[in-house]
């Protein structure tokens, strides 16, 4: 059954890694998903963009179960989430904050090693070895025994994308994670996600920045009051957008 | 002079209750803290057949003098059939009243940890007791030490009401030997001095603690 699946899913020979269908999330009467649809292929970088209180947080959001929703099914690697322990669905999963969310009383290494630790039971010292390689490829190994008040904006979103690598997920989310940032620090954590993704991180980005959107992104996927209004590759989209909210949209932010 | 006499020759007969009332304090605010950290949290569950249970135990305890409580437990509890010595009786006593009080504290201190450590937490696999240990509760234990000291305090004075049941602590101890010398102003000052004085030590060491913290 679950091999069927696969060949069903399977697109131009690359696999399906998340499958969002008619997903329906309501707050109280305020509706903010309205049924969205999205494909996400292995090895794929997804920008998602939009007006903001469009959802795309919630999208998001949704996709690790830190919400949940009331209608749509959810799929990773062809099983529905809901049928997934949360713990384990979200260790697939890595996410990447706004507000980094750091844990204020760890130090930066200790802020990487937990969850390996706790959630995946890999010895400590496996655990550490491991830290100080992907703080080494952020540019932080020498921060590792810092605490997170000591670092800049930037430093901390970029430990906060190696604590979520450190579970080995599947894809990771990133939630608008350079709009809390001074301008001058944005690029580093840019190019930290960029050469993430050029390694074949399986992403889904939602920012406001255009710039990485077209270098990195395989796909642009626009989205606007609780639906996806438009998508295809940045150049389409956003050279050549076909709706008129898209247009629109890009006028204001361009 | 024969007051202060009497005092000397009586302080370490004092000495020794308020050792008593020391343990007892320890005792009551390790039952205390244990029962207000989980009625804490409990408070903050959306199953309402844990929240309603909790917020009708801290609202009960808060809502009722401490001496009546200690009274049901010691004179009333034993027509049910339940029978608890003196010293015991006065640990339950103590124990469930600063329960309710530390639940408080204890349930504003989690709220007063922004939500997004909660979600890091999670989203990282951790299980909802795997983030209140390791992420929620030390964050949380931090801030809340202050009111935390306020309370250990409280309940080294409220300890004193322990004497109406016939524990031997410090108040017991010092009415016994005025009943002996009738040297009512001294003694009393003295056993007023001896409460400050273990009040004092507390406050302080909850600063030092405090302090190490901080700069943790």
């Amino acid at each position: 059954m679950m091999d069927l699946l696969h060949n069903e899913d399977n697109q131009n020979g690359k696999e399906i890694t998340i499958k969002i269908e008619n997903l329906v999330k309501r707050f109280g009467n305020l509706e903010v998903l309205k049924g969205i649809n999205l494909e996400v292929k292995k090895n794929e970088a997804i920008v998602v963009i939009g007006p903001s209180g469009g959802g795309k947080s919630t999208l998001l959001r949704c996709i690790n179960r830190l919400e949940e929703y009331q209608d749509g099914h959810i799929y990773l690697e062809s099983i529905d989430v809901e049928k997934l322990d949360v713990n384990t669905l979200r260790a697939r999963i890595g996410m990447v904050f706004q507000l980094f969310n750091l844990f204020p009383h760890m130090t930066v290494l200790k802020n990487l090693t937990l969850a390996p630790i706790k959630v995946k039971k890999i010895p400590e010292n496996e655990a550490i070895e491991k830290a100080k390689n992907l703080l080494t490829q952020v540019g932080l190994v020498d921060k590792m025994d810092a605490y997170p008040e000591q670092l800049s904006g930037g430093q901390k979103q970029r430990v906060a994308i190696a604590r979520a690598l450190m579970m080995d997920p599947e894809v990771m989310l990133f939630d608008e994670p350079t709009s809390a940032l001074d301008p001058e620090l944005v690029g580093e954590v840019l190019d930290t996600m960029k050469k993430l993704a050029e390694s074949g991180m399986t992403m889904i980005v939602v920012t406001h920045e255009m710039g990485f959107a077209r270098d990195v992104a395989d796909r642009i996927v626009f989205i606007n009051n609780g639906i996806v209004e438009e998508e295809g590759k940045p150049e389409e989209v956003l050279k050549n957008p076909q709706k008129p909210r898209t247009k629109e949209f890009l006028r204001r932010i361009l | 002079m024969d007051a202060l006499m009497e005092l000397f020759k009586n302080f370490p007969f004092l000495l020794l209750g308020a050792w008593e009332t020391l343990k007892l304090t320890a005792f009551s605010v390790g039952i205390g803290v244990i029962l207000g950290t989980f009625i804490g949290m409990g408070r903050l569950s959306k199953i309402k057949l844990i929240s309603y249970p909790c917020t009708i135990y801290v609202e009960f305890l808060r809502g009722t003098p401490l001496l009546v409580q200690i009274s049901l437990i010691y004179f009333g509890l034993p027509q049910l059939g339940i029978q608890l010595a003196p010293y015991p009786a006065a640990i339950v006593a103590l124990g469930l009243n600063s329960g309710a009080y530390i639940a408080e504290i204890v349930r504003a201190g989690i709220q007063s940890i922004p939500k997004g450590q909660y979600e890091a937490s999670r989203s990282l696999g951790l299980t909802h007791w795997q983030t209140m240990r390791y992420i929620i509760l030390p964050q949380a234990f931090r801030n809340i030490l202050p009111a935390l000291g306020n309370e250990f305090i409280t309940l080294t004075k409220d300890s004193s009401l322990a004497s109406v049941i016939g524990v031997s602590e410090l108040m017991r101890s010092g009415q016994f030997v005025i009943s002996r010398t009738f040297q009512t102003f001294s003694i009393y000052f003295g056993i007023a001095f001896i409460y400050f004085l273990m009040t004092f030590v507390i406050s302080r060491i909850v600063r030092y603690i405090e302090r190490r913290m901080a700069t943790a």
